[in-house]
């Protein structure tokens, strides 16, 4: 009657990979990585799903998987009601709100009322704003924000960074952080309550894996 | 001017305005569509269906009982398995939080951390915050009950904390009530349970069954809510189930539905008088029967029935004691009989 523990898994970009180390260090082998959306892993009692990072939160929320590995950031930005079970360290990045090298905002401060912000996180990008008492005008665009105020879109962009390489590439500066994110391990709130020994022994595997 | 988000608040004016002089307890029971809006990525369903109870004037552990039975029961009977309770408590929690001190945001992670049920982090964060000797180890064995017999176990909290030896003694009471009805292993303890309603003041509580990953339903005991409407406080306690969710859980599990096996009849005569008395001896037996208002001929009364999928067309004769010509839509035969012969033959 019981189903096998479903653990989404970030299908591409820079959350991919290290996701997968992680399980495996915790002895949970993906056997179909190459070609399929769900496979079975090394251990038959979990199985792993492939989902955008974006739409784990989600997935994890309404219960479509009882566990998704995906970044802090869009837990947030998603508003999921989910228990964030570990830190699994890895995907550290930042928040940020960006502006044209030569722009002549040079804080949030000289930022005015009716700015354009063009963005990946609506959600986290309009409660900054309001928090500051500014309506600011919010864009929701897909990957490449970064584009926005070359083409005149928006004056300012809020977007993750890592390296920074990518702003620097773009001309572009951070002139705030909203907030800093790493890689978490997500469970469904009922899941915890119905599965709660097999996800217990899942944690303590991926903790004696050793984090990042 | 509001939609109703849930029911309770409109059961307590109901009760304060419309029911000042029913007798204590009142039990009520709602079936009701009720609306919610969110801003979330996903369109979720602004309107949905509650089902629920509310047990009005009485603030007994057995009244609390009688509700966590109920709704147990509801849920086995409408066919679910693998049903289960988790309890918390709003007064407790709320009393063990106010008595750390902590600013709302720190709660709020608090919170957080007791429903991970992450002992290491739980107690970095109360050494991090400076908590109490006496007041970590509340927290700390709380968080760690699994059962409601763990909690009465719980050492003694210091009487400096609100009410939370009180509201210590109710779970244990609660939990002996449960027993009684035998349902104490379907029960669970969580301690950071609180189903995000601010007026619950006792035991709180959410129904759920596994593979499904939102709860069925729930409710708890709100004490302090009906006088807001009037000015008596009336003690309360309820529940109310999702419908949908229900049925979704119910597809989840993989639950079929009987079919509906009651077999269809339609009744034909040139004596309607006759006909008619059939339909009714035919429904009274506990068949669904149809009268043939059409009057149409004997072919193309067959062939409606075959068409609309009825299984015996009764072509009665001037009195229900002469023997019926019964045709069988499914072999296509007829035969002479009586009616109550039929109907014996067909287990009516």
């Amino acid at each position: 009657m019981k189903r096998k523990i479903r653990v989404a898994i970030p299908s591409k970009g820079r959350l991919r990979q290290p996701s997968i180390q992680a399980l495996q260090r915790a002895d949970i082998n993906i056997l179909e990585e190459e070609r399929a959306y769900v496979s079975k892993t090394s251990d038959p009692r979990f199985e792993a799903i492939f989902a955008r990072a974006f739409d784990v939160p989600l997935y994890v929320q309404y219960g479509a998987v009882d566990l998704g590995i995906t970044g802090h950031d869009l837990i947030l930005e998603r508003e999921a009601d989910v228990h964030e079970l570990l830190d699994l360290g890895f995907g550290k990045c930042r928040l940020v709100v960006a502006v044209p090298e030569n722009s002549t905002i040079r804080s949030i401060n000289d930022i005015s009322e009716v700015a354009r912000v063009a963005t990946e996180y609506p959600n986290l990008s309009r409660k900054y704003f309001e928090g500051l008492g500014k309506q600011v005008e919010i864009l929701r665009v897909r990957g490449t924000s970064e584009l926005a105020p070359k083409l005149g879109l928006a004056q300012i962009i809020v977007d993750v960074s890592s390296t920074g390489e990518t702003l620097l590439k773009n001309n572009l500066k951070v002139i705030a952080t909203i907030l800093d994110s790493t890689c978490r391990l997500a469970c469904n709130k009922i899941a915890f309550r119905t599965s709660e020994s097999e996800i217990n022994e899942f944690l303590s595997r991926l903790r004696r894996g050793g984090l990042e | 001017m509001a939609l109703r988000p849930e029911m309770t608040a409109p059961v307590a004016r109901i009760v304060t305005t419309r029911m000042p002089s029913a007798p204590e307890p009142i039990r009520l029971f709602y079936v009701c569509n009720v609306f919610r809006y969110s801003q979330s990525y996903v369109e979720r369903g602004r309107e949905f269906r509650q089902a629920g109870v509310e047990l009005v004037g009485c603030n007994t552990p057995e009244a609390d009982g009688e509700v966590l039975a109920l709704l147990i029961s509801s849920l086995k009977k409408i066919g679910l398995k693998e049903v289960r309770v988790d309890v918390g408590h709003a007064g407790l929690l709320k009393d063990l939080l106010k008595a750390t001190g902590l600013d709302e945001e720190k709660k709020g992670i608090l919170q957080g951390l007791l429903g991970y049920r992450d002992e290491a982090r739980l107690k970095k964060f109360m050494d991090q915050n400076i908590f109490p000797p006496k007041l970590r180890e509340a927290f700390l064995q709380l968080s760690s009950c699994r059962r409601l017999d763990e909690v009465s176990s719980v050492s003694p909290v210091s009487s400096k904390y609100g009410k939370t030896e009180d509201h210590l003694r109710n779970l244990s009471e609660v939990r002996d009530v449960l027993a009684d009805y035998g349902i104490e292993n379907l029960v669970f303890f969580n301690f950071s349970l609180t189903r995000k309603i601010e007026y619950y003041t006792g035991i709180v509580f959410e129904a759920s069954v596994p593979n499904l990953g939102l709860p069925l339903g729930g409710g708890g005991r709100y004490d302090d809510f009906i006088e807001k409407f009037g000015k008596l406080k009336i003690p309360a306690t309820g529940f109310a189930l999702e419908i949908e969710k229900c049925l979704q859980a119910l597809d989840a599990q993989g639950f079929q539905p009987q079919k509906g096996e009651k077999i269809g009849i339609l009744v034909t005569s040139r004596f309607r008088n006759a006909a008619i008395k059939a339909v009714n001896a035919l429904r009274n037996a506990g068949v669904v029967a149809l009268l043939d208002v059409k009057k149409s001929d004997e072919k193309k009364v067959i062939k409606y029935a075959k068409l609309a999928g009825i299984d015996y067309v009764i072509f009665v004769d001037s009195s229900l004691e002469k023997p019926a010509t019964v045709y069988d839509a499914k072999s296509d035969v007829s035969r002479n009989v009586k009616i109550k012969t039929f109907l014996q033959s067909i287990g009516g």
